[in-house]
């Protein structure tokens, strides 16, 4: 248990720092220093068992339909990576609190710190490659918080991204890789998984799942050719880049190569695949090092470099090798952790890291560069040292390896890559430290405190101890890890200083002979480097993120212009395109039911239908003739439901026709009386043949549909319609009863457009719209005669049979053509007719009734018909009737569903009277004449007393003023 | 019949009615929309209990038999998806009280909202085709007048480009129902299925149904019929662009998994123009983000490429990847509404939505950063977010069968993504504020905004962790999808009154 204690506690203690900051930047360093230390010791309580070669476990299941346990297990390999993020850690946390200046918030600091560590911990204590891949996104995650600490840095955020993108895309790929592995192996675990190398590598995706996994290891790691991340990552802090960039996360990668190497290593796909990248990487990161003139860019490469080394010594495969680079490992966390402390505290002190402006530190800043010197020596593999140590095994272990059969490749290119190595670390000491003294320095170099030299000095003194003497201060941890990395099996070895005269002893004292000759030569070398091209990897990355940038604009124009033609047209070649490839696909010979005859009439009824359509799009730019062939259209749709014996199909298409009509017409008022022309020749060429294909698409698909016999139910429903639903009109009974509830859906609907209507015109007469009608006058003279007494008289003589005839059509509904909806729209229109004969201003006098409110009690009322059922132990809009006697009426039947029918008629009269009421108050926002109180312009009484009189002004005058209201002239 | 099964439609609609009557009191109908949302929480929470413990509500209406009547079905899919609609109900009803301005739109937006999430609940639950195009008429009125509110010039174009697609795809679905009607002969989902699984179904009616699929896929957002989205969700009012952005596409979404699931359980052409289209989306969507500089169009497009990840859970048909695809879109409506809220807070905060004009937010307002960066990452599948373990299923599913390629879409798309996360979060969050620190405005009234997007946020990092119950939930979703049992048993019933 105390396993997952260790990887939480980081996390747990996360918030500890946020906290403490308000106690003092001394106390939040302390409260996040004992976190990793207690993690630390916890650690290390296990260190005996585990250099014993036990391998320690610990978990619980998450996620077992996926396979994720959270299993931890601690082995040589994890207490070594274990040891060096908690332990390093520690050092870091307390060089940070002195590098941090006053201003930056340290607690945010501490706690993005924190949270990477117990990410990190994760990584190398999973004992689940699921779950290590959870944690193995933590790190580039806090990677990118800590890279754009500093966030008024732009290159900070910038390169924050950067290595977000890069680590984050590797991450990706290696949860593919990882999920093929699982999937060969059928688990997700660890200590499973590297059992069963034979059946990994004898399996067809062990080419993809290596290949994939590498990826995300080479991006983790910056190798070849993902290296580009690294030096911009460089924007961070120094301790993050000293922590995360080179002594930690950048070793995930490797950690990882080094977890799977027992059953991904030793075939030649891992050989010359992670071999000739560590080898590419390993000379191509010491070469630009060495012209770095950052000093923090210049470690960054050189730990390209050595982490490409170390990629290398995996590459080989051999167990010699891994031992070496498990070595490596160690000796390179030392001396470049150190390094790059060292460089934050030049570049603290002296206010520059930049190699040209500095030199002839080394009487200012005497323990600065005695730390650095050592490092440094150690990074370019000085004898005495503990870099030399493993540098020598590796040279060693090159010698022995031939690629593509050449044996000489190997040697060839480690060495130089060797000398480069030596170049640049000295570089670091001699053009930093030493050499003229300069009085330029942008501020006044001198030894930082304690609390910031301690910090590198402690891990210089392994550098020194291990160089000394490896068997004795490493010997034990470098086993026991190696032990874990190539499965068991160690050969014979013995660190030690002295292997006797060997070729990798001739090989090392070539490479520094060679770096110090090019760091002696420096400005030739640099000349001849500079003539070199440069590709820049930002450069590059960014031209990319912009190549991707303009590419998906041109793709989104061409699906995506805003222009809602463009929009349409898409989506009738999606839809074309699609019926063709059903069609194609699915088998389509002809429907056998036989066709009727087609009478003379109905063909009549057919070719005016097609010359009304053909009409319609003729005409479409002079609104009010689109308008009124399109109502032509539906009128003959309304004939034809009555030749087709449908009475309440064309009753409902008629009376919806006219009161669409009606106030289309009336919305039409506000309009110009042509649209403009928006579509040039091509254009409407294209749409003509879209939408061609689309209607013979759907007149097909009609055809096809009618053709065939299918089941139908409406048997069932003429069975059942007076026995269960109590009324003989079919239709009223499936939209009340059987299928009451999409009618109900269907007033929410109607309700709910009329309510948006409203709103949406009430908004925008109070607003913008309101001060452009005010100022608006219509483009053509108004009738003299707004309200034509004719008209008057008639619709008022109208109205009680109006009434009347929807009253019949709803009590008959349910047993003959009619209904709720049908009566509703009479009613609306009779009602409609009253304001267009008089305005509506009089009219509205006259009715006072909210129609908010009518919808509303319509919904509800047939909402409560439909509860009422529930109340009684139905479901939900069951139906009852039954009859009554009444005398005088004498015997008749009343529905629970005609309750249900009083709501839709509520609603339907409600919207379509809302509607009105809109359309009228646009009208007489216009301002354009003043609202009537009178039912007509001309007054009969008036005029007889006018008659009497000689001259009548007041009527005329009135008579010139053009309507207010939508008129009922260009109606009537 | 039991009252809860029609309790998600009754709820919002009465909660609809009290509003229309209490019109002319604002602060009432305030109070009443914030009692119906959470009475529809309610609701949620109960059928999502009772889903869970394997009981299928079922009910006919009218008590008219099936498929004569209307059959209404929760199962395990539409227990959480109506109980999602709870969720984010209440939280775009609370994020809605703090609106500042005119009072008249605020009381319409609680209006109509809940004719909308009428609509949504009704669509989850029915199980009959024309039934269905009626809940997505419902849902659609209101959405028009949802997105116009407040209205203005930029606004009501984007409404009409939303309005005439949105139609467009509503009368297809129409002109589909009433074919497939015309060449089956019934319109009850279950019996279609057994048509259609029994292979009897009429070339005729196969067509008839690919064209409400191309309706669903338009309302959806599917490539290449997705223009409508980011041409106008980026127009509405927050909270309603909340709503839409979270819940109105998956109500498409649905409605496919519900269709191709029901009648192809397995794998077919169908499913292999999905794929296709699936990979398309997540690209294209993706692709456009790139493009983008303003945070709701950013966000927008991002719809579209994460649409594209639940129809390749479709598509692929196995039962982890439907899973996957029910737990993308659990996971995908908090998320993704909680984005369009942050925005809107962060858009208020910094008086702009355009990146460039942003910033200051990570020194000013921490809180926020950090409320953003959880829904955020959760959109990029960073684990151990709930995006993740929804992508996870995703890609294990293509690699299982095979289909590396579209794994591979998955996974580029989901960098993309966090490169897109990362650009909002540099810009509007890290970078100091063009105008300096003092541009950013204090919000006033915010209170619930906040207690909205705190509690999304808590929701994605749950389910993150809680991942396990979610994941079985959405298993035993996808294997009552493939053996949709309850639609069959709603024909044997003894119908009749």
């Amino acid at each position: 248990m105390s396993l997952a204690l260790i990887v939480m506690l980081p996390f747990l203690g996360a918030v500890l720092p946020a906290l403490m900051i308000r106690a003092g930047r001394n106390a939040c360093a302390i409260a996040t220093g004992s976190v990793t230390l207690l993690a630390f010791a916890l650690l290390l309580t296990h260190v005996p068992a585990v250099l014993r070669g036990e391998v320690i476990q610990a978990g619980w299941t998450w996620l077992p339909g996926l396979g994720l346990n959270v299993n931890f297990f601690l082995d040589g390999l994890g207490l070594l990576f274990a040891g060096l993020i908690l332990g390093i850690g520690l050092l870091i946390i307390a060089y940070a609190r002195f590098y941090l200046a006053k201003e930056d918030p340290m607690g945010t600091f501490y706690t993005f710190l924190l949270l990477f560590q117990g990410a990190m911990v994760g990584i190398v204590l999973s004992d689940n490659i699921l779950l290590l891949l959870i944690f193995w996104e933590l790190t580039s995650l806090s990677s990118f918080l800590l890279i754009g600490y500093w966030r008024h840095l732009p290159e900070g955020r910038q390169g924050a991204r950067m290595a977000l993108a890069v680590t984050g895309a590797g991450g990706l790929a290696m949860i593919a890789g990882m999920l093929m592995l699982g999937g060969i192996v059928g688990s997700y675990d660890l200590t499973v998984i590297l059992r069963e190398r034979e059946l990994i590598q004898a399996s067809p995706l062990y080419l993809p799942a290596l290949v994939l996994i590498l990826v995300g290891c080479f991006a983790k790691s910056a190798q070849f050719p993902f290296h580009f991340w690294l030096p911009h990552a460089m924007a961070a802090p120094t301790p993050v880049s000293a922590y995360l960039h080179s002594a930690t996360m950048v070793k995930a990668g490797i950690f990882l190569m080094a977890r799977m190497w027992p059953v991904l290593a030793g075939t030649e796909a891992w050989f010359y695949l992670v071999a000739t990248t560590g080898l590419v990487t390993m000379v191509l990161g010491a070469g630009i090092a060495l012209f770095k003139d950052d000093l923090k860019g210049l470690l960054a490469f050189s730990t390209v470099s050595h982490l490409g080394l170390v990629t290398l010594l995996l590459g080989f495969g051999t167990p010699m090798a891994a031992v070496v680079a498990v070595f490596h490992i160690i000796n390179h966390a030392s001396f470049k952790a150190a390094l790059f402390m060292c460089a934050g505290i030049v570049d603290h002190e002296a206010g520059t890291r930049d190699v040209r402006r500095l030199g002839g530190l080394a009487a200012l800043m005497p323990i600065t560069a005695t730390l650095v010197t050592v490092g440094a020596a150690s990074m370019a593999g000085v004898p005495l040292l503990n870099g030399f140590l493993s540098k020598e095994m590796m040279l060693e272990e090159a010698v022995h390896t031939t690629w593509a059969g050449q044996g000489w490749i190997v040697p060839l290119a480690v060495t130089a890559g060797a000398a480069f190595s030596v170049a640049y670390s000295f570089r670091y000491i001699v053009h930093v430290f030493f050499g003229r003294r300069r009085d330029d320095y942008p501020r006044t170099p001198h030894d930082p405190p304690a609390g910031m030299w301690l910090p590198p000095a402690v891990l210089i003194v392994p550098v020194v101890a291990i160089g000394l003497f490896p068997e004795t201060f490493a010997g034990d941890l470098v086993r026991a890890s190696a032990a874990a990395v190539t499965g068991g099996v160690l050969p014979e070895f013995q660190l030690a200083l002295w292997h006797g005269f060997t070729v990798a002893l001739a090989l090392s004292v070539i490479a520094l002979a060679g770096g110090f000759a090019l760091l002696a030569r420096y400005r030739a070398v640099r000349r001849l480097w500079q003539a070199g091209p440069h590709p820049e990897a930002k450069a590059m990355f960014e031209a990319v993120l912009a190549a991707t940038v303009a590419a998906s604009r041109r793709v989104m124009h061409g699906l995506h212009n805003g222009s809602l033609g463009r929009y349409l047209a898409v989506t009738l070649v999606a839809a074309l395109a699609l019926g063709l490839a059903a069609f194609q696909a699915g088998g389509h010979e002809a429907g056998l039911r036989d066709s009727l005859p087609a009478p003379a009439a109905a063909v009549v009824a057919w070719l005016l239908l097609v010359g009304a359509c053909g009409l319609a799009v003729v005409l479409h730019r002079q609104r009010v003739l689109a308008l009124l062939a399109a109502g032509v259209v539906g009128l003959i749709v309304s004939v034809g439901f009555v030749y087709l014996s449908a009475p309440d199909l064309a009753l409902t298409q008629i009376s919806v026709e006219v009161a669409t009509v009606i106030l289309i017409l009336l919305a039409l008022y506000f309009l110009p009386k042509e649209s403009p022309r928006e579509s040039g020749r091509g254009r409407k060429l294209r749409d003509a043949a879209l939408a061609v294909g689309a209607g013979l698409g759907m007149g097909g698909l009609a055809w096809a549909a009618m053709t065939r016999d299918a089941a139908t139910l409406s048997g069932y429903y003429l069975d059942n319609a007076v026995s269960g639903g109590g009324g003989t009109n079919v239709v009223n009974v499936i939209l009340v009863d059987f299928r009451g509830f999409d009618t109900f859906g269907e007033i929410i609907v109607l309700g709910v457009a009329a309510l948006a209507i409203y709103a949406l015109l009430d908004g925008a007469v109070r607003g913008a719209v309101g001060r452009k009608l005010a100022a608006w006058t219509p483009d053509e003279p108004h009738s003299a005669d707004r309200h034509p007494m004719i008209m008057v008289v008639a619709t008022r003589v109208m109205l009680p049979l109006a009434l009347m005839v929807g009253a019949y059509i709803f009590l008959r509904g349910h047993n003959q053509p009619g209904g709720g909806f049908i009566a509703g729209l009479v009613v609306a229109i009779a009602l409609i007719m009253q304001y267009m004969a008089s305005g509506f201003g009089w009219a509205a006098q006259r009715m006072r009734v909210d129609y908010h409110a009518m919808i509303g009690a319509g919904v509800l009322i047939a909402a409560a018909t439909g509860i009422a059922a529930m109340v009684m132990g139905y479901p939900f809009l069951t139906s009852a009737f039954d009859h009554f006697h009444l005398p005088l009426i004498g015997e008749f039947e009343l529905a629970s569903a005609l309750a249900f029918d009083v709501g839709v008629f509520l609603t339907v009269v409600g919207a379509v009277m809302l509607a009105l009421a809109n359309l009228s108050r646009l009208g007489r926002k216009t301002g354009v004449a003043p609202v009537n109180e009178a039912p007509m312009d001309v007054d009969p009484l008036a005029r007889r007393q006018a008659a009497a009189r000689p001259a009548a002004s007041g009527a005329s005058a009135r008579h010139d003023q053009p309507a207010p209201a939508p008129t009922a002239a260009r109606e009537g | 019949m039991n009252a809860l099964v029609v309790a998600p439609v009754a709820v919002p609609l009465i909660t609809l009615i009290l509003c229309i009557l209490l019109r002319p009191r604002h602060r009432l109908v305030a109070t009443v929309s914030v009692a119906g949302a959470m009475a529809l929480l309610l609701v949620g929470l109960q059928v999502l209990a009772l889903a869970a413990g394997d009981v299928v509500l079922a009910g006919q209406l009218g008590g008219w038999q099936a498929p004569f009547g209307i059959t209404v079905v929760i199962d395990r899919l539409g227990a959480a998806m109506v109980a999602i609609t709870g969720v984010i109900g209440l939280g775009t009803v609370l994020y809605g009280l703090a609106r500042e301005g005119d009072p008249a739109v605020a009381r319409d937006f609680h209006l109509f909202i809940h004719g909308l999430l009428a609509g949504v609940c009704g669509a989850f639950i029915t199980a009959d085709v024309f039934n269905l195009y009626v809940w997505f008429e419902v849902l659609l009125i209101g959405s028009f007048a949802l997105i116009a509110l407040g209205g203005g010039k930029r606004r009501l174009a984007g409404t009409l480009t939303y309005l005439v697609l949105n139609l467009l795809a509503t009368l297809l679905f129409l002109l589909a129902a009433g074919l497939v009607y015309g060449s089956t002969g019934t319109l009850n989902m279950g019996e279609l299925a057994l048509l259609f699984r029994a292979g009897e179904a009429s070339s005729a009616a196969t067509l008839a149904v690919v064209l409400m699929l191309l309706s669903f896929s338009i309302k959806a957002a599917l490539f290449p019929v997705f223009g409508w989205l980011p041409a106008s969700y980026h127009v509405a009012w927050t909270p309603v662009s909340a709503l839409f952005a979270g819940l109105l596409t998956k109500v498409g979404v649905y409605a496919l998994i519900r269709i191709v699931t029901l009648l192809w359980p397995e794998y077919g052409a169908v499913h292999e123009v999905l794929l296709w289209v699936a990979c398309a989306t997540m690209l294209v969507g993706v692709l456009g983000a790139a493009a983008q500089t303003e945070v709701r169009r950013i966000l927008s497009f991002h719809i579209v490429s994460q649409v594209g990840y639940m129809i390749l859970g479709l598509a692929l048909a196995a039962p982890l990847a439907i899973a996957g695809a029910v737990f993308y879109l659990i996971h995908h409506i908090i998320v993704k509404a909680n984005l369009f809220f942050i925005g809107g807070l962060a858009a208020r905060l910094t008086g702009s939505e355009r990146l460039a004009a942003m910033g200051g937010l990570y020194a000013k307002v921490p809180l926020l950063a950090l409320l953003f960066a959880i829904p955020a990452l959760s959109l990029a599948g960073i684990p151990p977010l709930s995006g993740f373990w929804a992508k996870f299923a995703l890609v294990k599913a293509s690699l299982a069968d095979g289909f590396w390629w579209a794994a591979g879409v998955a996974l580029l798309t989901g960098i993309f993504t966090l490169l897109s996360m990362s650009k909002i979060w540099n810009e509007a969050f890290l970078k100091a504020h063009p105008q300096g620190e003092a541009a950013i405005r204090p919000l006033r009234d915010a209170r619930w905004a906040w207690v909205t997007v705190t509690a999304l946020a808590a929701m994605t990092v749950a389910i993150g962790f809680g991942a396990g119950p979610v994941m079985d939930y959405a298993i035993a979703a996808a294997a009552q999808l493939a053996e949709p049992t309850a639609y069959f048993r709603a024909l044997d019933g003894a119908g009749g009154q």
